[in-house]
């Protein structure tokens, strides 16, 4: 596109980019979450691959000593369950990932001391922050694109498993539940980097945000086990049935959300057991939804009320 | 003043109840060269700030290049360059990376193009490729000036440019100033200290103490009725609140 062409908005979306990507730390937890991603694609593929070679040779076993062959056990369960490891990583390393992300697309220019020369430039308050977070989306896209291709990899390289049009589905509706969690995360990374006097509390209380949400709050709302937060088959079993955890899920469901990811995420790839109900009052989607747009609100407001003149942090 | 290029009309600044610009009003001819004096926190900074759009004043108003800094802020922001006390820039980024940027910002058509063109201008081509990160006080000032005047402005605001440079930097910067003003008829707004540059670089002068205009005149007035450097001193130092300590004592 021609310089003329863009508008200043899609400047500072591009070379916010590109300086975030210059980053050494984005980098390295940007991989490492690719790394985690295809590991976990591995040993869905790796379990299901070994069952399903043991399921042919047991079953030729028993064809030829003329016994009935079962049905194949990889096929009685549904292939997207194979990807439930990938919505832990999602809630741990993406969404840290997303809040570094955040953080560095503001707190680069705020260290660089720039912001004076670029707020006498011809761009509103408004399309830098428009700027800011359009730079946001794209990086949060392109890993939620990583962890889409590893996803979509791993079904075809499985023989015996075929995803139908509806499962595909499914499968894209995980990925975008997994960017806007980890969108919302990033968002409050951008909105505390932008707000906070010094640099440290701007990566601190996104990072206090994001242990609450992923440790401590679903202890209370969903009754998870100590290691709960790294395994995504406790995160769907009921609270106990005690006054507390009754209240405390009603309350604190509707925030707490890497319990609704999950809720959700165990939805899309089919590993939800039925019947499961959702420990919140309000549906999970619905809350990620609100927090997606709270998180916009914040960040919006934290970069237009930036102030220009100096910008720099205190500390 | 028939035409002037910055009017400043009872503009004012408060900061936490402290008035630090205190309805000031100023014209300037295009084409100037403008010294603007004062004491360390006497508003100088402030005023910049104003007049570039980056603050907004809490009452009275000023036009630049024909523009209302309140009313149509970004078409003074097109007129206008900058260049902070302390220049800083990407210091990951090269000095040319550091410039495409400013220039598409500020909507120059052929960014790079440009770049090399006004490196040339100001004789830093070595720096072109070099990482910002690693240059002298003097090589940021180039650089900030490089950024002020990519896509050609009308006024060029500098706020202490000669601050913490050597002799050598001192001369070089200020014939850049005077190249910028006689070549391309900038007019330049400089806050500053150096009272000897005042005489070598400007037109005309104001003095702000505490916020205040408390003098404003040419500067060939000026020298016709003081003479030296010495007298300016003597000047200055009777306008702010050290020289009135004096006078006190």
């Amino acid at each position: 596109m021609m310089a003329a062409d863009m508008s200043p908005g899609l400047f500072v979306a591009s070379h916010s980019v590109r300086l975030v990507l210059r980053e050494r730390t984005v980098a390295l937890l940007c991989g490492m979450f690719a790394v985690l991603v295809l590991i976990s694609a591995w040993l869905g593929w790796s379990a299901t691959a070994t069952v399903n070679r043991i399921y042919i040779d047991a079953a030729a076993f028993l064809k030829a000593a003329g016994q009935p062959v079962p049905s194949n056990p990889v096929l009685d369960v549904s292939p997207l369950s194979l990807m439930r490891n990938m919505s832990v990583y999602v809630a741990l390393i993406g969404a840290l990932s997303a809040i570094v992300i955040g953080n560095r697309l503001i707190s680069l220019d705020r260290k660089a001391g720039v912001l004076p020369l670029i707020g006498v430039r011809p761009l509103s308050q408004n399309a830098y922050a428009g700027g800011k977070i359009a730079a946001l989306v794209w990086l949060i896209l392109t890993l939620g694109l990583v962890a889409g291709c590893v996803a979509v990899a791993t079904f075809l390289m499985l023989p015996a498993v075929t995803l139908t049009a509806a499962q595909w589905g499914q499968l894209t509706g995980f990925m975008a539940l997994s960017m806007l969690y980890m969108g919302i995360f990033g968002l409050a990374g951008l909105a505390a980097g932008a707000w906070a006097r010094s640099e440290t509390v701007g990566l601190l209380l996104p990072v206090t945000l994001w242990l609450t949400l992923t440790f401590i709050f679903p202890q209370l709302t969903a009754n998870l086990s100590p290691t709960a937060a790294i395994n995504p088959v406790s995160a769907l079993m009921n609270p106990p049935d005690t006054v507390f955890f009754h209240w405390a899920a009603q309350i604190l469901g509707p925030v707490s959300l890497a319990d609704a990811y999950k809720f959700a995420a165990a939805g899309l790839l089919d590993y939800l057991p039925p019947g499961t109900a959702s420990p919140s009052a309000i549906p999970p989607i619905a809350t990620l939804i609100l927090a997606a747009a709270g998180a916009t609100v914040l960040a919006w407001r934290a970069l237009t009320g930036l102030t220009m003149t100096t910008g720099d942090y205190d500390v | 003043m028939s035409d002037p290029i910055i009017s400043m009309t009872k503009l004012t600044q408060v900061f936490d109840g402290v008035t630090a610009v205190d309805a000031l009003s100023i014209e300037i001819g295009r084409g100037e060269v403008f010294g603007f004096l004062g004491h360390n926190g006497a508003g100088k900074t402030t005023t910049i700030q104003m007049l570039t759009t980056l603050a907004r004043p809490v009452s009275g108003t000023a036009r630049v290049a024909g523009h209302d800094i309140r009313t149509n802020p970004l078409s003074v922001r097109r007129s206008i360059g900058y260049v902070p006390e302390n220049v800083r820039l990407y210091d990951t980024l090269t000095a040319t990376e550091n410039l495409v940027f400013f220039a598409r910002l500020s909507g120059v058509n052929t960014p790079h193009t440009r770049v090399a063109e006004v490196l040339d201008l100001l004789d830093c081509t070595y720096l072109a490729h070099k990482r910002v990160g690693g240059f002298s006080k003097g090589m940021r000032q180039r650089v900030g000036l490089a950024q002020a005047i990519l896509h050609r402005p009308a006024v060029l605001f500098l706020d202490e440019p000669t601050s913490g440079l050597d002799p050598m930097g001192i001369k070089l910067l200020r014939d850049l100033i005077g190249r910028l003003n006689g070549e391309f008829g900038i007019t330049i707004f400089m806050n500053t200290h150096l009272l000897s540059e005042i005489a070598k670089t400007c037109t005309s002068i104001a003095v702000l103490s505490h916020g205040k205009l408390v003098y404003h005149d040419r500067i060939d007035a000026v020298t016709a009725r003081y003479g030296d450097d010495a007298a300016l001193e003597e000047l200055y130092l009777s306008l702010t609140p050290i020289g009135r300590l004096a006078e006190i004592a």
